[in-house]
């Protein structure tokens, strides 16, 4: 067997994540829930799924984990990771497991947990989940105190509520916009339309169908979203939205068909948030473009960093009492009036509201906002320690310029310039991401990091 | 007290402490890769656990790349049913049958609709204990489908051609069910509608609660029995949970041993079939069967214990009809497992064609006096108690090992045999006489505590 599929199984902040028909056996994830059930404690938990093939399966197997240790489970079917998130605290479930590998391909899925207050589990939770998943003899009830399944069909509706009634929704509906949404054949198939319809847009939508796999990869970069792009200027829409599989990130296509990709998605967002909020504070991880410091700056919005990853974000969002908090890595957005998680759904709502308020155009509302070029680049890594001494390393070579280590480490250079070095959670290189005004000063400067990591790592 | 027991009835044990959601999907991962995927129907009785043990099977299942067909709640003989008239690879019944509260068991069927032999139990414990099992990529993961439209119908159609409604309905019996909260529950109102019964039911709430021990014996009768001279009831019926036990009580307020059920039938079909007609039972049914067939001319088969075997005899031997003495019966022209249905409207039938009460059915039987009693013995040690009573306990008597052991002589006989689920020998003795019963199995008792003891 390759090595390659000994590390196919990942137990970590991000849930249980494996692949089909191999790591992720029903077995394991059926232990997962019981070791869940045991580490809530009792009540409800709700249980929420992607439109994979392989999710009722699981579904099954999460269902009967549960009953095993006197939980109830209360099945979802197939919603956004968003809207169960929510449906947590609209209901005051005791948690829930969101069953999705989000934006990772057909072959893989995933258990994501979620507490009481309807965020991800932290560090430490994660660490007594397994803790108690590694105990020899779970507490499994005898059959007098095995509750009965239920069923919540309308979850998405209560999200979609809180929604409408969080955004000036007549705004948008007197607007009639005309916009495509590319569904990824996600959970978006079965709600995006109607939600868009909701708000009153004549909508065109792609990718809509589900149960036969993602007809694009299911990631919503810049490479994967040309017909969608293709779709908006087919049908003139005012703009287009890209969904996940799971519904938590959005990319924006604006209406010239421009891509905009995650970092300039975020900015948009972000930047229409921040002029809503000036003087407060808000969260971005480490990983996000530094044109949205540049419009908290001139808004006086103080900026925290945190570590890549939701629940890091929302864990610094709770300590600093932030109003937004945004991973411009993947087009998160998260805007606690609405919900305290990505929310494809809210990030919808909030653009429409701003195309409706402002009269503007992406386009042009784009052109308004300070610009970085960004360049990535990566540098395979031998092991995971060799990764972390070179980092290392590097931090105390560029220590006069004090480099943040919220997160692998990230140098500020002149001239509103800087690179970020950070191991990946998912394959064995350092990423490198390096923004500047200038885009040959982006490129040099992802090149000459580049080099210098080589070098640290042959040593 | 047991917890697990893996076996030609399937993975049977106590919810929560042998039987687990990790044990149970491993078995059905077990069974869809012996299945190789392909169509197989899951089907559950109303326990509690069982909408647990559904969902783990289920999950296994579809794994290993096989399409579930969901029959839900189903009571056994339907489900074997299923399994014919569509064709499937096999099923798996979730249900405890007769078995106390806290129990449950997986059981699959084969692709014949019946229990699995013992050479395909075999084949599956290999799978199931290697641990490795068939499991399908992403796009290979199997599907839910709904149960196909008129089951229930085509069963009772089966049931019609078996036993004439006709002549049934016009009898206008009025009969007293209980269904012990199970899934025979389901059918009931159905059954009773085809066949021109008044049915009462008793205990027909799908509550996952069993109102009593579901073995159908004469103290799980009290309920029926306190009512059938009340309401005027030409007779009752006691169910276990899944439909393949049942016992009766007669329009006079007897209530029959669930032995008798059996011979009752057979007396029936066999007065039908004319002589030489094959009946399987199994060794440690009462001999009032071996009478009745030797009265109506039919050929008795004698077996090892369990429903695989008796049904796997049956089809052998080209009999017309098999059981056995927990009120169990099954016909070769009906669905390959023992189906308490068709026992209620065989019974019905033998009533209506005679122009007979169900208690003159009852005092044509030749009685004999039986005791079966559970004696305490810790499971491990059962075997060898029992290893070491084989030659010596009774030199006198006709001695068969064949399951359990077994001792005959000409006026009665003993049998002995490890429980499967509780840390007991299960003894059964009948003589002619109620004191030589007695005797003898006083005399058994005793022996096996000493040796237990020693």
């Amino acid at each position: 067997m390759k090595r390659e599929v000994f590390r196919r199984l990942k137990i970590g902040v991000s849930g249980v994540r494996g692949v089909v028909g191999e790591s992720l056996s029903p077995m394991l994830v059926s232990d997962f829930a019981a070791a869940f059930g045991e580490f809530v404690g009792g009540g409800r938990v709700l249980v929420g799924r992607d439109t994979r093939s392989s999710g009722e399966m699981y579904e099954n197997a999460v269902a009967a984990g549960l009953l095993s240790v006197g939980i109830q489970p209360v099945l979802t079917g197939i919603l956004p990771t968003p809207s169960l998130q929510f449906a947590v605290r609209a209901t005051s479930a005791s948690g829930a497991i969101a069953i999705t590998a989000s934006h990772n391909g057909n072959e893989w899925n995933a258990l994501k947990f979620i507490g009481p207050d309807g965020l991800f589990l932290n560090q430490t939770a994660n660490d007594e989940l397994l803790d108690i998943y590694n105990q020899p003899d779970p507490n499994y009830v005898s059959e007098n105190r095995i509750r009965t399944e239920k069923f919540l069909p309308g979850a998405f509706l209560m999200h979609q509520e809180k929604i409408l009634a969080s955004v000036d929704a007549e705004a948008i509906r007197s607007s009639h916009f005309k916009v495509a949404v590319d569904c990824c054949n996600g959970v978006g198939a079965l709600y995006s339309r109607k939600f868009l319809e909701a708000l009153g847009c004549e909508t065109v939508s792609i990718f809509d169908s589900w149960g036969n796999g993602f007809e694009r990869p299911p990631e919503p970069v810049p490479a994967h979203l040309g017909v969608l792009s293709a779709c908006v200027r087919e049908h003139n829409c005012a703009i287009g939205f890209a969904q996940d599989p799971d519904g938590d990130r959005i990319s924006l296509v604006s209406g010239s068909g421009a891509i905009l990709g995650a970092q300039d998605s975020a900015l948009l967002i972000g930047a229409y948030l921040i002029r809503k909020h000036p003087g407060e504070t808000m969260v971005l991880n480490i990983q996000t473009t530094r044109a949205l410091e540049l419009v908290a700056k001139e808004y006086g919005v103080k900026v925290v960093y945190s570590p890549v990853g939701e629940v890091n974000v929302t864990d610094a969002m709770g300590a600093s009492g932030a109003f937004l908090g945004i991973e411009g890595s993947s087009g998160g957005v998260i805007y606690p009036e609405i919900s305290m998680c990505r929310d494809s759904y809210a990030a919808m709502a909030l653009v429409l509201e701003m195309l409706a308020s402002g009269g503007r155009s992406v386009d042009a509302l784009l052109e308004s906002l300070p610009r970085l070029s960004s360049v990535s680049a990566k540098v395979v890594c031998p092991s995971a320690q060799a990764g972390v001494n070179a980092l290392r390393a590097l931090r105390d070579r560029w220590s006069s310029r004090n480099p943040i280590t919220v997160d692998g480490v990230r140098i500020d250079l002149d001239n509103g310039a800087w690179v970020l070095l950070r191991r990946s959670n998912t394959e064995p290189v350092i990423r490198i991401l390096a923004e500047s005004a200038d885009p040959a000063a982006a490129e040099a400067l992802a090149r000459d990091f580049e080099k210098e990591l080589s070098g640290l790592l042959k040593k | 007290m047991r917890f697990l027991r893996l076996g030609n009835l399937g993975m049977r044990g106590v919810a929560g402490t042998g039987l687990t959601p990790h044990n149970v999907i491993a078995y059905a991962s077990a069974v869809g890769t012996y299945f190789s995927g392909g169509r197989i129907a899951v089907g559950m009785d109303s326990r509690i656990s069982s909408k647990m043990f559904r969902n783990a099977t289920v999950s296994g299942l579809l794994g290993s790349g096989a399409e579930v067909i969901d029959a839900g709640i189903c009571p056994a003989p339907m489900l074997h049913h299923l399994v014919c008239r569509e064709r499937l690879s096999g099923a798996v019944l979730i249900g405890a049958g007769h078995h106390q509260a806290g129990w449950n068991a997986i059981v699959p069927l084969s692709p014949r609709g019946s229990c699995f032999s013992h050479l395909q139990t075999q084949e599956l414990l290999g799978i199931y204990h290697s641990g490795i099992y068939h499991s399908v990529p992403w796009n290979a993961v199997g599907k839910i489908r709904p149960c196909p439209e008129g089951l229930a119908d085509s069963y009772l159609d089966l049931l019609c051609s078996l036993a004439d409604a006709e002549k049934i309905a016009a009898c206008r019996f009025k009969v007293i069910a209980d269904f012990c909260n199970g899934s025979g529950s389901v059918l009931a109102e159905s059954f009773a509608k085809r066949f021109g019964v008044e049915l009462i039911p008793i205990n027909q709430i799908l509550s996952g609660v069993l109102p009593h021990d579901p073995e159908p014996r004469p103290r799980t009768a009290m309920q029926v029995q306190s009512l059938i001279k009340v309401l005027n009831a030409d007779i009752g019926f006691v169910f276990n949970s899944d439909m393949s036990r049942a016992s009766i009580v007669t329009d006079s307020g007897e209530t029959l041993s669930e032995e008798y059920s059996f011979p009752i039938v057979a007396d029936h079909v066999l007065r039908l079939a004319g002589p030489g007609a094959g009946v399987v039972s199994n060794c440690c049914t009462t001999r009032t069967l071996d009478d009745i067939v030797r009265m109506r001319g039919g050929v008795l088969f004698k077996g090892k214990v369990g429903q695989a075997h008796t049904i796997d005899r049956m089809f052998e031997t080209s009999s017309v009809l098999s059981g056995d003495g927990s009120g169990s019966i099954a016909l070769a022209r009906g669905v390959p497992g023992f189906d308490s249905f068709l026992l209620m409207a065989l019974v019905l039938e033998s009533m209506a064609f005679r122009g007979k009460t169900s208690s003159q059915l009852a005092a044509r039987l030749p009685r004999y006096n039986i005791i079966k009693r559970a004696v305490p013995c810790s499971s491990s040690h059962a075997y060898s108690v029992l290893r070491s009573l084989r030659g010596s306990l009774f030199p006198d008597a006709v001695f068969s090992d064949e399951d359990g052991l077994r001792f005959d002589w000409p006026d009665g006989w003993v049998h002995l045999r490890a429980s499967m689920t509780e840390p007991i020998v299960r003894m059964i003795v009948e003589w002619k006489t109620r004191e030589k019963a007695e005797e003898y199995a006083a005399k058994v008792s005793s022996v096996i505590e000493r040796v237990a003891a020693s």
